[in-house]
């Protein structure tokens, strides 16, 4: 039933939202768009008054360029491999948190903090830990001279340092870096989303699960699970739509070379290609690759909407 | 599927609408008849100045409104020089850029993109009168003595566009100088290098006397693959035509040869090392360096923290980088110039004009913010400047380091060379900086000749993806 | 199931109870332990800033990192304060927070209400264009929306930190989300007293909401925290800057281009404090608001 003045109300109060959304977002995305078939698009030669043909060769150069495919991988892997490790994490946090009763409130606190931080500062901190200050690393002629805190722990626990970030670092400590810190950040969000959810859980089924014996992993796996999956299924999705947008964190790590100082843009992701691009001018070239990881985005967001779908217990 | 929809079909409508104007590439400024009017302009300066430079800046600003009280300096610090850059190639897409900026010959030729840059040439050449408040007059443009005072490696770097026309005007300078450490020469009985295969031998001899030592350390990657190409005379980049020049045999044999100087631990760059390498230098204990090359405008920093007693633990010699030909000898200029933007009242850019003329002509200007900063002067003439020979007098290797550095910057003013500027000029210099890193850490490789084909073939690939 | 769940109940409830005690402490402890490693984890960079943020320069970069510093440097914080100019930074910063945080409440709950009570042609599909913008990578909107405020002439004015970002469509959902769990009947029988709807939202609707509206302002005031690419491009003079434009930039870089990462470290915590104070004292409306929301689709 759809009666009239509900209609007129509803676009007034929706109005000011409207209005500025077509103004900051629908706008833009127009632009984006124009700039992207618009053959090597420069915003500075088009102010300058150069023209530009119609056509997809943007998209062209941005796919056969050598390191798009990496920037890509990069930000898959990282993907594939932080929301895994950080839903899993925080949904066990959250799970130790809710059954506890002292020290509950301080405890969340702290689980907490990470998210009122700034993503680039405390990357950092990060890099200040895993890094080491030294040459020739891993050679015959290895020289440290300041090892961060992280390898001063490997060897005091007997390990030798492991070169993280630095020159000659190998692909794998990179990412291992990386995804430490990624889901370090992730975490508060996911916790306080799986924590909220959990709270809101009927107690009923749980004491119903004490009274039958079950044990704890069986509770865990056959009772938690599938009544938090509407949260684990919002910080899934949530959390690849994020992933895909990965970029402040390397920065952070990494500084804006994006990889160990010898080879920089290893561990470059497609919204650093995107930065790339705008800051040699090239907005053609940012706006179809911008198009190129939304379509990505899309897919992978249907994908896990069609498999929560099908998993997700309402 | 619904918001896929409306996506393309928000693509298709936008794609439709956009047809593109036309216009036609802007001339080089003209001088307006009269030269200055006297009218009340405000000139919008964008710069990277910490307090204490801009604290000396106002001074000057003062005495220059004293002469032109109707010329208003409104100055902006933003952030460093990749941020100016960024602020100011948005702002030009909309032009609301600044009248003037501290730009690097890279951003220069980023702006031109616009042609809003405007060409210096016939407001230097203007003989133009104009009347200053106090009665006195000076012509617009510049004399033949005061071209003739600026150091001539650093007025030729407005003119390295590949057109031959003047863009910006030199501001303050550094280069690179070597640092070594002088006690520890003294000692030994070595002499600083003046020349590669001098420095070769000298690694070989530290290194036998400290194994723990890395001989050498190098600051800037890029720098030291760019001046070794001026020094061989080997092709880098070109302003017009073919840009991207490096991927030749001389430039592949020194970076080679500097890739086997790092095998055996004579050299440490600041990229590979993590850190400046100012840090390994005036270290006095564990691994150290005992030469360096880095900005003459760091070297407070190359100088060890003294004892509790105020003195050094060593002393600091400075001295010119080595060379390949000492009959064509070479070293960077770095430092920002500045530069004016065109705008559509030409009294703007004639104030702006005045303004940096004031600066950069200025003798006490010079002379004071050099010392307050480190960087050199860019007029010869500053030397004759009391306070500032005072300052070079008292030049040591310890509590006047920054005094030495400028003195050694001063001396070899004949030497200065900049890189040629276009669009992507900023592309080949981070190239070949990770060029240098990439084939200098990479150890693990069977033939390290194939490694450095394909390094320099990427790089090459690379700057004419981001330069195309 | 709540069938099921009664008849069990009626068994011998504290037999098997005394059983899971046993097994209870162990697991007890390991709970504990893992909270507090996990925590130590989570703590450890921010200990790592504070150490650092009272080190001298010297010390900072010292080849063994200590794990106290040996001179309690103190003064870090104040030269932090007076380098970067955080007096004015904080004020800027609050003043943009909380207007644009009044104002994006207002626009939220009003878009909200319209989603979540209002029958209307094309709801849907708007609903679902709004969520599909959530999904395009918001850098490339910095350009265009450059222009746009450009044109509009509010460059370093307040407004341009403010208005581009008052809508936020997850805010909405988030709202919509809870306002959609409010019985309908309550506004059905408000509409026959005829109450209006303004009077409503107020009356019933927000005060139902609160720890979701309460949650939406703290993100809100925490964006205006942390915003720094825009407020970096439009707010280029000393009058309209925010707190991070001062973190970073070149405040803290000596003559020769070296960042005094000891004093950097401060200003990192000062800018931290007030978020965090926030936190602790909100804590239990943040949580109550996201599990309120109940994340259904």
């Amino acid at each position: 039933m759809v009666d009239n003045k509900q209609q007129w109300k509803a676009w007034l109060y929706l109005s000011p939202a409207i209005i500025l959304l077509l103004v900051f977002t629908v706008w833009p995305i127009i632009n984006t768009v124009r700039m992207a078939f618009l053959d090597g698009y420069k915003g500075l030669e088009a102010a300058g008054g150069a023209t530009f043909n119609f056509g997809v060769q943007n998209f062209v150069k941005v796919v056969s360029y050598n390191r798009f495919l990496s920037c890509l991988g990069n930000t898959a892997l990282l993907c594939v491999l932080t929301v895994p490790i950080s839903t899993l994490l925080a949904l066990l946090i959250a799970v130790c948190l809710n059954s506890i009763k002292a020290l509950q409130k301080p405890l969340q606190t702290i689980f907490f903090l990470p998210y009122v931080t700034n993503t680039i500062a405390i990357g950092m901190v990060f890099a200040a830990m895993f890094n080491i200050v030294g040459s020739f690393i891993g050679t015959e002629n290895e020289l440290i001279s300041n090892a961060g805190i992280i390898n001063n722990i490997i060897t005091f626990f007997g390990g030798s340092n492991v070169n993280w970030i630095n020159a000659g670092s190998s692909y794998t400590a990179n990412i291992v870096v990386m995804v430490v810190y990624i889901v370090w950040n992730a975490l508060p969000f996911k916790i306080l989303i799986l924590l909220g959810g959990l709270q809101s859980v009927n107690k009923q089924y749980y004491e119903a699960a004490k009274v039958d014996g079950t044990s704890r992993s069986r509770t865990f796996w056959r009772i938690t699970v599938p009544l938090l999956s509407p949260m684990i299924a919002y910080v899934v999705i949530t959390g690849f739509i994020g992933g895909f947008k990965e970029y402040s964190s390397i920065v952070g790590i990494f500084g804006s070379t994006m990889g160990p100082p010898n080879l920089d843009r290893r561990l470059n992701t497609m919204v650093g290609f995107i930065y790339d691009s705008l800051s040699s001018n090239n907005q053609g070239r940012a706006s179809a690759a911008a198009l190129i990881l939304f379509g990505i985005i899309l897919v992978v967001t249907l994908l896990n909407l069609y498999v929560s779908k099908k998993r997700v217990h309402y | 599927m619904k918001k896929l929809l409306v996506f393309i079909l928000l693509a298709a409508t936008a794609l439709s609408l956009f047809a593109c104007g036309k216009a036609k590439a802007a001339p080089n400024f003209t001088v307006p008849e009269g030269g200055y009017d006297g009218s009340e302009v405000t000139v919008k300066f964008y710069h990277t100045m910490g307090s204490n430079l801009s604290d000396v800046l106002d001074i000057y600003i003062e005495e220059f409104n004293k002469l032109y009280p109707n010329i208003h300096i409104a100055y902006e610090k933003i952030g460093g020089y990749d941020d100016v850059r960024n602020q100011i190639s948005t702002e030009l897409s909309y032009r609301t850029e600044p009248n003037m900026a501290y730009c690097y010959p890279d951003h220069v030729a980023l702006y031109n993109l616009t042609g809003a840059v405007a060409t210096l040439d016939n407001i230097i050449d203007s003989t133009i009168e104009v009347t200053r408040a106090d009665g006195t007059k000076e012509i617009l443009g510049l004399t033949e003595e005061q071209k003739n005072d600026f150091i001539k490696g650093y007025y030729e770097e407005g003119m390295q566009f590949g057109d031959g026309l003047m863009y910006t005007m030199p501001f303050s300078k550094s280069t690179e100088v070597l640092y070594y450490d002088k006690t520890f020469f003294e000692a030994n009985g070595l002499t600083p290098p003046t020349s590669w295969d001098e420095m070769e031998a000298l690694c070989g001899r530290i290194k036998e006397i400290d194994r723990d030592s890395i001989p050498l350390g190098y600051d800037s990657e890029a720098n030291w693959f760019i001046t070794m190409c001026e020094q061989y005379k080997s092709p880098y980049t070109s302003a017009t035509g073919e840009h991207y020049l490096f991927n030749n045999d001389v430039n592949k044999a020194f970076v080679k040869r500097f890739r086997e100087w790092y095998g055996k631990g004579w050299v440490t760059t600041q990229k590979l090392y993590g850190s400046y390498t100012s840090g390994l230098f005036t270290s006095t204990n564990g691994t150290r360096c005992y030469m360096c090359i880095g900005s003459s405008a760091g070297a407070t920093h190359q100088r060890p923290a003294a004892g509790d007693d105020g003195s050094y633990p060593f002393e600091v010699g400075i001295t010119s980088i080595p060379q390949v030909d000492q009959s064509n000898k070479k070293i960077i200029s770095q430092g920002p110039s500045i530069c004016i933007f065109k705008k559509e009242n030409p009294q703007e850019v004639i104030a702006s004009w005045l303004f940096l003329k004031y600066l950069i002509t200025s003798v006490e200007f010079q002379a004071e913010f050099s010392m307050a900063s480190g960087y050199v002067p860019v007029i010869k003439s500053v030397s004759e400047n009391p306070t500032y020979a005072d300052f070079i007098s008292k030049a040591d290797g310890g509590k006047y380091i920054s005094a030495l550095s400028a003195k050694v910057c001063l001396e070899q003013a004949d030497y200065y060379y900049t890189s040629p500027a276009f669009n992507g000029s900023s592309t080949a210099r981070d190239q070949v900086g990770a060029l240098i890193s990439k084939c200098l850490a990479e150890t693990d490789v069977a033939d390290g000749d194939a490694f450095i084909n394909k390094a320099f073939t990427d790089a090459i690939d690379e700057c004419e993806y981001q330069g195309g | 199931m709540s069938e099921n769940i009664k008849v069990m109940k009626q068994k011998d409830i504290s037999k098997v109870t005394r059983h899971a005690k046993a097994g209870g402490i162990a697991a007890k402890v390991l709970t504990y332990v893992f909270l507090v490693i996990m925590a130590l984890i989570v703590l450890f960079p921010f200990y790592w800033m504070i150490n650092s943020s009272l080190k001298t320069v010297d010390e900072y970069r010292m080849s063994t990192p200590t794990f106290w510093p040996q001179h309690v440097m103190w003064s870090n914080y104040s030269e932090a304060f007076r380098v970067a100019n955080l007096g004015r930074l904080f004020l800027n910063t609050v003043i943009v927070g909380v207007i644009s945080t009044v104002l994006s409440l207002v626009i939220t709950v009003l878009s909200a209400f319209a989603f979540a009570r209002l029958q209307f042609k094309g709801k849907n599909v708007l609903f679902a264009g709004l969520l599909a913008t959530m999904m395009i990578p918001g850098e490339l909107f910095t350009i265009t929306n450059y222009g746009t405020v450009n044109d509009l002439g509010w460059m370093n004015t307040y407004t341009v930190l403010i208005v581009p970002f008052l809508v936020s469509v997850f805010y909405i959902y988030l709202l919509r989300q809870n306002f959609l769990q409010i019985p309908n009947e309550l506004y059905l029988a408000a509409k026959v007293d005829g109450t209006s709807d303004i009077k409503y939202l107020w009356k019933v609707m927000i005060p139902l909401s609160l720890p979701t509206i309460i949650s939406i302002t703290i993100l809100k005031m925490m964006g205006a925290w942390n915003s720094y690419i825009w407020p970096q491009l439009v707010a280029t003079d000393d009058l309209h800057k925010l707190i991070t434009n001062g973190l970073r930039g070149t405040a803290f870089l000596d003559e020769a281009g070296e960042t005094n990462y000891p004093a950097q470290m401060a200003a990192v915590a000062l800018v931290s404090l007030p978020l965090f104070l926030v936190f602790v004292f909100l804590r239990k409306y943040i949580i109550r608001g996201v599990s309120r929301s109940g994340i259904k689709g």
